[in-house]
């Protein structure tokens, strides 16, 4: 197993993170524990998901997007899915997925300004 | 790959699931099929692939350039030897999974591809084929 590591960055009171093109489910998996155990030593207003590269969201991939913004809200923040590419999008509705409570957000700059940290 | 007409790709362990798709889109691209039609093409191909791993651990993803009467396509054939779907009509039903996940994967590639055939029953070899052709919906 290659695991590509995604850095969880912390800017202003949010948690970055820039999600590479095609990441393999267990990358995805370690991200989801990286950003929690941020969630807790930061304790920033939210998350930002930059998937702006992301060539392929399946239903995986969108599971466990759906269970991070859910786990981060429990501990109290919020979540921001930003930069789908309209492909992606055009795919993601018809393949029949949603994407729970996480916001989306056109941009990572838009997404800062949903999380009123500009 | 370049200019073969058909080829395989191995799906061994979970990484080949991200192997699958990049191979998918080399393909797909060569054949000509626009961005959006590509994206639909690998999101299934990833669907079906991440089944022959979760469901029987290994296998493999045939492809074939398809010409037939002046159109060109794709079609992607995904076997496996796992335990086989016992319901295919239920499998395809979305929300439907015997295994933790959203159940979309089957029905929702087959919504994205446009045609799909399942060869299924319980212990025999699994086929799930997929096509796609360049401007028909």
């Amino acid at each position: 197993m290659n695991i590509v590591t995604i850095s969880v960055v912390k800017v202003r009171d949010v948690l970055l993170v820039t999600v590479p093109p095609e990441p393999d489910d267990s990358t995805i998996s370690q991200l989801q524990e990286n950003i929690l155990l941020a969630m807790e030593r930061h304790d920033p207003k939210g998350l930002i998901l930059d998937i702006s590269t992301v060539e392929t969201l399946d239903s995986y991939f969108a599971r466990t997007i759906v269970e991070t913004s859910e786990m981060v809200a429990l501990m109290g923040g919020r979540t921001i899915i930003a930069g789908m590419q309209p492909n992606v999008a055009i795919t993601v509705t018809q393949l029949g997925l949603t994407m729970g409570n996480a916001k989306s957000a056109l941009d990572v700059d838009r997404a800062l300004d949903m999380l009123e940290v500009g | 790959m370049s200019d073969n007409q058909q080829g395989e790709v191995r799906i061994d362990s979970e990484v080949d699931i991200v192997t699958v798709r990049k191979a998918v889109r080399e393909i797909a691209q060569q054949i000509g099929f626009g961005a959006t039609d590509i994206t639909r093409i690998v999101t299934s191909a990833s669907e079906l692939a991440r089944n022959v791993f979760n469901y029987a651990g290994v296998g493999a993803m045939h492809w074939n350039r398809l010409k037939q009467n002046g159109s060109i396509g794709i079609e992607l054939i995904f076997i496996d030897n796992g335990p086989g779907i016992p319901d295919i009509e239920q499998a395809l039903t979305p929300g439907y999974s015997t295994m933790k996940s959203l159940g979309m994967g089957l029905s929702g590639a087959k919504r994205l591809m446009g045609e799909m055939e399942i060869e299924s029953a319980p212990g025999k070899v699994t086929k799930v084929k997929i096509r796609k052709w360049i401007g028909r919906y």
